[in-house]
């Protein structure tokens, strides 16, 4: 195990040092002086001249990418053009935003797409089975904010059910009720993936019914739902965990655009806001952190597996 | 299979290619047909319900919503032709010297897992911040980069297997040049997984354009396209809901049968697929 584990994690920093070269590489494609495209229209050349002397511009382009790399380590992402405040501390300020709606959008993933697989794995052919194949058919052919738009429209527009934007800090207020406001947007952000994720489901369930040890377990007269809960489900998780632990990629690209629909205060909602006031260094910095994010939950994951399926670990 | 099932299937592709036959006359000569201009404003028709005059309705500028969604679909198969192209350009030769020289793949497959890393809608914002101007070759470039390393990596998946196949030793052990062995037998080969890829490839890129429009960073506003008119539908969604649903509707039903149509080629041509692709 230990080894596997060391293996990983050197495959992990690989991959975090090729992220961190490719935002490097494609902020040297912006056309211009790097300084005042970072700086804005307004800057000072004082501000210039500073911002040449943390981040090397002036200096070749090899010293460039070891000052940006020193800085990545020291989580100096640089400072936002248009909030005149450190890249990192915006991000962390749009974080509890992201991660709660990503939270409940993995808590429809795995509630609906779970337990819609297990059932039509069970009842193969019949009209449940069907149904969520045409579900998950629609489900994957859908986009997220076409379907946020459509909830918005029924259940905040004419049912009145559900706000229908906006957010406020639970943790500032510690005002659990705020979280009202997440449900639409992830029920929106979260069908997709449930598709998905009941496909998995279905598919690795059908597999692991007809192996020996499930006719065994009901000839010796054990209860379906032990059958199919225990020895059953069990078996079958490690494909469903992989769809699953996938569904963080398209779950971030989701929420940047359901974040919009639903004008939700997010970390989606900011690159958007950036790209169109041409906020680089924020850009930058949130393509960094998602990617690396990214890196580290495949590395979980993977090292999870291995803990979970021995056999894993001498591949 | 069983033969209803075998029935139903055959309705689906035929479904499928059904949809995609009329997307494809509409996207060629809908501006032939449609009955309004569909950049014509009409002030006193602003905001009207669908009905006999404007079948889909009307947007906050009078324009006929049917006439702009039947020529908004030109411009998505023009962007999701183009994107899938892209991806075949790149993704194609760059997947096939990956997967039969090792050292090449060692690199390349690195830097491709790298750039997977980041989530697709990102890069492509990323992309069109950096490029500068909205506008379709930007737009083509930016969701092309996206989807060229998918493009790859399946193409390196099934050289792999490929290269291992006895017809290639055969091929060697008769003295044929790498260059030969690639195209005569490898190639030739990767026919199947890349044209089941650029289907989804192509699914998968209208629904992103679609979402870089809709978030008013893709193509031009005065372009008709569906994202662009759902963006600018947004604002009246409770009074007008259907400038948003039909173009929905239209992307929906695409990015559908495009998904049907490669699973359906998928199960035809190479059922093995179901794991690579």
């Amino acid at each position: 195990m230990f080894s596997y584990i060391v293996r990983r994690a050197a495959g992990m920093v690989v991959s975090v040092l090729l992220v961190v070269t490719i935002t490097f590489i494609l902020m040297q494609l912006i056309p211009g002086d790097p300084a005042s495209v970072l700086l804005g229209p307004n800057a000072t050349p004082e501000q210039i001249a500073a911002l040449n002397r943390t981040w090397g511009f002036d200096r070749p382009i090899l010293v460039q990418f070891y000052k940006y790399f020193v800085n990545f380590l020291r989580g100096n992402l640089g400072e936002s053009i248009f909030f005149r405040q450190p890249v990192l501390r915006i991000i962390g300020q749009r974080a509890e935003t992201s991660v709660f709606l990503g939270i409940m959008a993995l808590m429809v993933v795995v509630g609906l797409g779970i337990p819609a697989g297990v059932i039509a794995a069970v009842r193969p052919n019949s009209w449940v089975d069907t149904s969520l194949l045409l579900l998950a058919l629609a489900g994957a052919s859908i986009p997220s904010f076409w379907l946020g738009l459509m909830l918005m429209v029924v259940f905040a527009g004419k049912l009145h059910l559900l706000p229908s934007s906006g957010y406020t800090s639970v943790i500032a207020t510690g005002n659990l009720a705020n979280l009202k406001n997440l449900i639409l947007p992830a029920f929106a952000l979260g069908f997709v993936n449930a598709a998905l994720v009941a496909r998995t489901a279905r598919s690795s369930m059908l597999d692991v019914l007809r192996a020996d040890y499930i006719t065994t377990a009901q000839a010796k007269g054990l209860r379906d739902s032990v059958v199919i809960l225990k020895h059953a489900l069990r078996n079958a998780a490690i494909p469903i965990t992989t769809v699953i632990s996938f569904t963080f990629a398209s779950l971030v690209s989701g929420a940047v655009v359901t974040e919009n629909v639903f004008a939700l205060p997010g970390v989606g909602s900011l690159i958007v806001q950036s790209v169109l006031k041409r906020d680089y260094p924020t850009i930058q910095g949130i393509m960094l952190v998602v990617a690396v994010l990214y890196v580290v939950i495949n590395f979980v994951t993977d090292l999870t597996y291995a803990f979970l399926d021995p056999r894993i670990r001498y591949r | 299979m069983s033969f209803a099932k075998l029935i139903l299937r055959r309705k689906t592709l035929l479904f499928a290619v059904g949809i995609l036959l009329s997307l494809v006359v509409i996207s060629i000569f809908s501006p032939y047909f449609v009955p309004y201009d569909p950049d014509a404003l009409s002030l006193t028709d602003r905001l009207k319900a669908p009905s006999g005059a404007h079948f889909f309705g009307t947007d906050h500028f009078g324009r006929d919503i049917f006439s702009r969604t039947l020529v908004g679909t030109r411009v998505t198969f023009i962007l999701g032709l183009s994107i899938s192209a892209f991806a075949l350009v790149f993704g194609v030769p760059l997947g096939v010297l990956s997967g039969y020289y090792d050292r090449v793949g060692m690199v390349i497959m690195r830097v491709i897992d790298a750039l997977m890393a980041f989530p697709a809608i990102i890069l492509a914002l990323a992309l069109m911040a950096i490029m500068g101007k909205p506008g379709m070759v930007n737009v083509i470039i930016a969701v092309g980069m996206v989807w060229a390393p998918r493009m790859v990596r399946v193409v390196y998946s099934s050289t792999l297997s490929l290269r291992e196949n006895t017809y290639v030793e055969a091929a060697r052990a008769l003295g044929a040049s790498s260059g030969r062995i690639l195209v005569r037998h490898i190639a030739v080969n990767l026919l199947s997984p890349v044209i089941v890829q650029s289907t989804f490839t192509f699914a998968f890129s209208i629904m992103e354009v679609a979402a870089l429009n809709f978030l008013g960073v893709g193509i031009p506003p005065y372009v008709p396209s569906w994202g662009g008119m759902m963006n600018e539908g947004r604002t009246y969604i409770i009074r007008a809901p259907w400038i948003i649903i039909f173009p929905g509707v239209f992307l929906a039903l695409s990015v559908l049968s495009f998904n049907l149509l490669g699973d359906a080629l998928r199960d035809r041509l190479d059922p093995r697929l179901r794991n690579i692709v």
